[in-house]
């Protein structure tokens, strides 16, 4: 009798604990649903329609950016030239778009040559990182400089608009559903995919021990610049959106963002070590940030304490997350 | 019947009161995305004053605040916010000039006045009020190349490259320096609006160029590069521009130090602030903005230090905290002037 008393709570607890470890994002989720059922509270507009998509709308960018620093993560590495790629792609997009006339074709050649800037960006991080060795916080950051240099080369100060189409199109709706939806959903199932690749797998394995994996005859070097690559592309959506959301070039839009892709990687309870992780965390992740920043606002913060607030909330949110994970592990 | 009369017509008197009272009463929302300086929080504590002072006009104007360190996206949803929020004008210091067209088209949509201050935008849906940092830039150089009676090495040191109003203020001081054949600007480098940077690139300058004349320095930059000059003992060698913090407003007084300084008031947000509130009244400018490079812009004076008035600007910040900063803004009835 006393065994089955006790078997329950016990097989909850495993419950928990094999859901967390399958999907290590529930406590961000969590987080987030308590979030916005207190957006919703505070200002019942802020969780509309209208204000989701807003929402969405401003932070897909960040989202994508923090899928990008993910893929990095995973295999134990980090990117402090993400948010730099951002604006080398913005850039690059608009001043091709522009000299290209600024119509369909223009578009469409102007987005595919955003992708090879962020490609190449990626590609130019996993050799320095990888191929030659250099502390990835290090060098990154000093890509990063390079990049920024790069994009202001291009396009010196802001200004030049993006192609009314474009940013029309990103801002607009198509069978009465915002085009950011759309995306949303496409970034869902492209995630879905990479998801189940023998990539993703391979990067946690470089993250979890390189040595070991190396030993089992993984080619390392090779698999970091894949994730590097990988991150450089997820940049140059990352460029896309902000592009769509601003609808011009600006060659320092995407410097503050690299930090808080980081952050949301983290928020997501993805390992900064590497090995352990999902990019839909870092989604979530992303999401956290901007409604933390827009509840400080509608709970009525003085302004002189809002970054502080802002500051101690996100932390929170990261302390949550790590003591619900690791009661579960328990 | 009369008690009845007499309650409707009290009804209706309250009514058309309330209404009257709602017509006057305004909610402004503020955005900052750079809470990097002192500068921009007196900025921002001008414009509540200013959002104060309304009352003895009979206006209560309600200011909502959003000041954080925020990339491009996080600052728009700053407007966005306000857009949820409600507010009848989102007044902002703004991140980028041009990423805003879109948000602040969806603003102007939902019947929002939008006014950028300090930095300008290319948004055709918003206005701007503040200085034309160009012309702040070329009364730095006017005044260096007076001291400086036209002739001598002069170098320049500037924030941070590809920042708009860097680069406006970088054309103001070329464009005065080039009706000048005699003045050379042997070097210009970037410290990045930070003090340490500045001393630190003052240091090199010196030391490569042993027979600089004059310094055209911006902001908490000059602090710095004064820093310099004074431990290189070349103080009465060299013109250089100052700043307008109380801390070098002080050091200005008391050393004699050969410099003059251009103003931007941290009260342009509080000028722009009632601009705001008189245009929701519908009131209508005698001029409408139309200056500047997007042609949205009203320019506000920009008040210049130097020896002759520098006792007026040590009297204005005389026991204020080291880092206040020189001030000056449009009071509401210089602002109702600049209106029919």
């Amino acid at each position: 009798m006393s065994d089955i008393a006790i078997a329950p709570p016990k097989t909850a607890g495993h419950g928990l604990k094999r859901a967390i470890e399958r999907f290590p994002f529930l406590p961000a989720l969590l987080i987030l649903v308590v979030l916005l059922v207190l957006n919703g509270l505070y200002q019942p507009r802020s969780v509309s329609l209208v204000g989701i998509t807003g929402l969405v709308k401003t932070y897909l960018a960040l989202m994508l950016l923090a899928v990008a620093q993910t893929y990095v993560v995973y295999a134990g590495d980090i990117d402090l030239s993400a948010g730099a790629i951002v604006s080398l792609v913005n850039v690059s997009i608009i001043t091709a778009m522009d000299a290209l006339g600024g119509g369909t074709s223009a578009v469409l050649l102007g987005l595919g040559l955003g992708l090879l800037v962020g490609l190449a960006c990626g590609i130019v991080n996993g050799i320095v990182v990888a191929a030659l060795r250099l502390q990835a916080i290090v060098a990154t950051f000093a890509t990063s400089i390079f990049f920024t240099g790069l994009a202001l080369y291009v396009l010196p100060v802001a200004g030049t608009p993006a192609p009314t189409a474009f940013w029309r199109t990103y801002g607009g709706r198509i069978l009465d559903i915002p085009f950011v939806m759309y995306a949303a959903v496409l970034l869902a199932v492209l995630l879905l995919v990479l998801a189940r690749t023998q990539l993703t797998t391979r990067l946690l394995a470089v993250g979890d021990d390189q040595q070991a994996a190396y030993q089992s005859g993984l080619p390392v070097t090779r698999i970091r610049i894949t994730g590097y690559a990988l991150a450089g592309l997820f940049a140059a959506l990352a460029a896309f959106c902000i592009t769509g959301d601003t609808a011009s070039g600006d060659p320092l839009v995407g410097g503050k963002m690299t930090l808080n892709s980081v952050a949301a990687v983290v928020l997501g309870g993805t390992a900064l070590a590497g090995g352990f992780g999902t990019v839909t965390g870092s989604v979530i992740g992303a999401l956290i940030i901007g409604l933390i920043g827009s509840l400080v606002f509608f709970v009525g913060t003085p302004s002189e304490w809002q970054n502080l607030v802002q500051g101690v909330a996100i932390l929170v949110a990261l302390m949550v997350g790590i003591l619900v994970s690791r009661g579960a592990r328990r | 019947m009369k008690k009845l009369v007499s309650l409707a017509l009290g009804t209706v008197a309250a009514v058309a009161l309330s209404a009257a009272a709602h017509a006057e009463d305004f909610k402004i929302g503020l955005s900052n995305g750079w809470v990097g300086s002192e500068w921009r929080t007196q900025m921002i504590e001008e414009a509540q004053a200013a959002a104060a002072a309304w009352k003895e006009k009979g206006h209560n104007v309600e200011v909502v605040v959003q000041s954080a360190n925020v990339d491009v996206p996080g600052q728009i949803a700053h407007v966005r916010n306000f857009i949820s929020e409600g507010v009848d004008a989102i007044i902002i210091n703004p991140n980028s000039p041009t990423a805003f067209d879109p948000v602040f088209a969806q603003a102007k949509e939902a019947g929002i006045l939008v006014i950028a201050t300090d930095a300008e935008v290319s948004s055709p849906d918003a206005m701007y009020v503040g200085i034309d940092q160009k012309a702040w830039g070329a009364a730095g150089a006017e005044w260096l190349a007076k001291t400086l009676n036209g002739k001598g090495n002069v170098v320049a040191i500037n924030g941070v490259a590809g920042h708009p109003a860097n680069e406006m203020r970088v054309a103001g001081y070329k464009e005065v320096f080039a009706k000048h054949p005699d003045i050379k600007i042997v070097n210009e480098v970037n410290a990045n609006w930070d003090q340490a940077q500045g001393q630190q690139a003052m240091q090199n300058l010196l030391a490569t160029y042993p027979d600089i004349a004059g310094v055209w320095v911006q902001d908490g930059m000059a602090a710095g590069a004064w820093k310099s000059i004074m431990d290189a003992n070349k103080s009465d060698q060299i013109a250089a521009t100052g700043e307008i913090r109380k801390d070098f407003i002080d050091l200005w007084t008391k050393d004699k130090l050969n410099s003059g300084a251009s103003v931007n008031p941290p009260g342009v947000m509080a000028s722009a602030l009632n601009v705001a509130v008189l245009l929701l009244q519908d009131k209508e400018l005698k001029e409408p903005a139309t200056a500047g490079q997007y042609g949205n812009a009203m320019y506000l004076d920009i008040p210049f230090i130097d020896s002759s008035n520098l006792a007026e600007a040590a009297k204005q910040v005389e026991g204020k905290p080291g880092y206040y900063s020189y001030t000056d803004q449009l009071s509401i009835e210089e602002a109702e002037a600049l209106f029919k």
